[in-house]
């Protein structure tokens, strides 16, 4: 026989107060694993919208405008460079995208990698109200903007369809059929896109070409979104390259954007930690509450260890084993309390995350566990040793 | 083996001060069976607890073997309680989620010993108990319950057992077994010390010490079993 089979019988005796020393336990593990849960899916669900952002980068036109003043007289805002980009720039913005991308995540094919849709913006009146009617390549604007969808009628098919974003055929009063006047040419409306709580809900968008033809830009486009299709695409370093190398642009790297927001995610999930570690403390203090207990209950057999020869450290691994118990229990409860915890709270943190219970964190909070019980078990334990044999049995 | 000097023990402080033992000197040579009488409150238990260090002494000396054991530190004596000496009390103080087997070799897993429970299983047989090793402490008679707690204090072969009114909460009958028991077990060269009230379990001792408020006013050597006091 061994001390911990002791120590197991002793505990198959009193399971309820060890399943109550495991609550303790549980408590603190289900905030940690909870936490870590809905944080998980939080940063899930940015990088989501990174996806969902579509472009990963935006090339502009490079503008500077410079204020020019002769003393204190202004003589207005000069502009140096164009206001589009020639479409003749596209091959060349391709192959240093996708260069890039092939040298970092060294891939040898030529098959294009990422999406490249340019498209030119012009501000337009429709049925006397002015907005912007942008020209796209419908099939590789539509590998970017996946969310788009249309609400009635049909996308782009043919050069004189528009499709009109959902608070324009609101203001404007389209239905698919309607014609929209342009310039010299007659659109016809194809659809109607969903809201989409963006700027496109105010856009009509027609095809590249046709805008192109009605407004004399030939050649011409106010933007190019490029989407490199893999989350560990080097964008910084795309964005620099097409800098250095097409005269006249701007390229921006759009993670910049989703930075700021994951650094808010970040900070909501180091509260929501330190409010679980404050949780974690408090389930030592219940484990400590019931171990004390548990030395109280068990004096006499304490004794009886002591009088037939238990040493003052084999009665703390008694306790220390019991320790174990308590935290193994309390690991595997508190994981799937922490993952239930997660699926019922996740959606009020972070709006539309979606949670997932994650199998790595059996043995993060099995560890967490144990770790609480042994440090809470410390100090009952040397209780337990100051208990002198004829004590323990004057006690009765 | 044993050597008890001058041993005096005072429970408490200042106007609540008893003294338990006063001045109290006794001596058991090897394979001696000594009773100790007395009225209740006399300091017979207190004259145990001070021999198996379960309390200190106020002034005196133990001495073990020739080894000086009162003034050992808690650790130290826990080698004591592993092989020289062993309790068995009235109320016998087993594990009650072990069986009578488990609370048996309880002695030789703290000395981890842990293969030795052939030892135990002779020990219950000894004390007559072969058909009930696997019952715990709450399925046994009184009886029975003071017999694993004899085997249990057999089996680190202790060259001295300690018993404070071991037939304190048994019928006569059952008592006189436990008695015949111990009996044996002197007979087998194990020095015992026995506390008792019952003068007719006294006389099967060799020696009888009667403590009165502390002190010992009489010794009785009983020439032979089966004398009268
Ligand atoms: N822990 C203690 N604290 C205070 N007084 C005690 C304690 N243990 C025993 N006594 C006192 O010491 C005296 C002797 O007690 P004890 O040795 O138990 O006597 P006996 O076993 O002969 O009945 C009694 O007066 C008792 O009240
Ligand atoms: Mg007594």
């Amino acid at each position: 026989m061994k001390l911990y089979q002791i120590v197991l019988k002793d505990i198959m005796r009193r399971k309820r107060r060890v399943l109550y020393a495991a609550l303790g336990v549980v408590i603190g593990t289900m905030t940690v694993v909870g936490v870590l849960t809905i944080a998980f899916a939080g940063e899930n669900r940015i990088y989501g919208q990174l996806e969902k952002y579509g472009a990963n980068l935006t090339i502009i036109p490079a503008i500077s405008r410079i204020d020019t003043k002769v003393g204190n007289l202004s003589l207005g805002t000069l502009s140096i460079g164009e206001n589009y980009i020639s479409e003749s720039y596209l091959p060349k913005i391709r192959e240093i995208a996708d260069g890039e991308i092939r040298t970092a995540l060294n891939i040898k094919d030529n098959e294009p990698i990422s999406i490249i849709a340019p498209k030119l913006y012009v501000n337009a009146e429709v049925r006397g109200i002015s907005l912007v009617v942008t020209g796209i390549q419908s099939q590789d604007e539509l590998s970017i903007k996946t969310w788009w969808q249309v609400r009635e009628g049909e996308f782009l098919k043919t050069d004189n369809q528009a499709v009109v974003g959902a608070l324009t055929a609101e203001l404007l009063k389209l239905k698919v059929g309607d014609g929209i006047p342009l310039n010299k040419s007659v659109l016809v409306v194809s659809g109607i896109l969903e809201e989409t709580g963006s700027s496109e809900d105010y856009q009509v968008m027609v095809p590249l070409a046709t805008l192109q033809k009605a407004y004399n830009k030939e050649g011409l486009i106010s933007s190019v979104e490029i989407r490199a299709l893999c989350n560990a695409c080097p964008v910084e370093l795309i964005a620099l390259a097409l800098n250095q190398n097409i005269p006249g642009i701007k390229a921006l790297a759009v993670k910049q954007i989703a930075n700021t927001e994951m650094d808010l995610v970040q900070k909501v999930n180091r509260l929501m930690l330190s409010l679980a570690g404050i949780t974690l403390v408090i389930g030592v203090f219940g484990v400590v509450n019931t171990m004390m207990t548990s030395v109280h209950e068990r004096t006499r057999d304490i004794g009886i260890m002591r009088a037939v020869g238990a040493s003052r450290w084999q009665i703390i691994q008694v306790f220390m084993y019991e320790a174990l118990v308590i935290g193994v229990i309390g690991g595997v409860l508190g994981y799937l309390a922490g993952t239930l915890l997660a699926y019922g709270i996740g959606p009020l943190i972070f709006e539309s995350a979606s949670i997932s219970y994650i199998p790595q964190f059996i043995p993060l909070s099995l560890g967490i566990a144990v770790a609480v019980a042994a440090v809470a078990t410390v100090y009952p334990a040397l209780r337990a040793t100051r208990i002198r044999i004829a004590e323990a049995f004057r006690s009765l | 083996m044993l050597e008890i000097k001058n041993a005096s023990k005072i429970y408490g402080e200042g106007s609540a001060q008893v003294v338990a033992l006063n001045n109290v000197s006794l001596e058991a040579g090897k394979g001696g069976f000594i009773s100790i009488m007395g009225p209740s409150g006399s300091g017979k238990s207190t004259l145990l607890s001070i021999i198996g260090g379960l309390e200190r002494l106020s002034s005196g000396e133990v001495f073990l073997d020739g080894m000086r054991i009162d003034n050992l530190s808690e650790d130290a004596f826990v080698n004591i309680r592993r092989g020289k000496i062993s309790y068995v009390f009235q109320q016998y103080y087993l594990l009650p989620s072990l069986t009578a087997l488990e609370n048996v070799t309880l002695p030789l897993t703290f000395e981890r010993h842990s293969g030795h429970s052939e030892r135990a299983l002779e020990l219950l047989k000894r004390v007559g108990l072969e058909r009930r090793i696997h019952h715990k402490p709450g399925e046994l008679s009184g009886g029975e319950q003071q017999r694993v707690a004899i085997a249990r204090a057999l089996v680190t072969a202790p060259s001295l057992i300690l018993a404070d009114e071991p037939t304190g909460n048994m019928d006569k009958k059952t008592g006189d077994e436990i008695m015949s028991l111990f009996n044996d077990l002197n007979q087998e060269g194990h020095t015992i010390i026995m506390v008792t009230h019952n003068p007719e379990i006294a006389r099967h001792t060799r020696e009888i010490v009667v403590l009165q408020d502390g002190q010992i006013v009489e010794r009785i050597r009983c020439e032979g079993r089966g004398n009268q006091l």
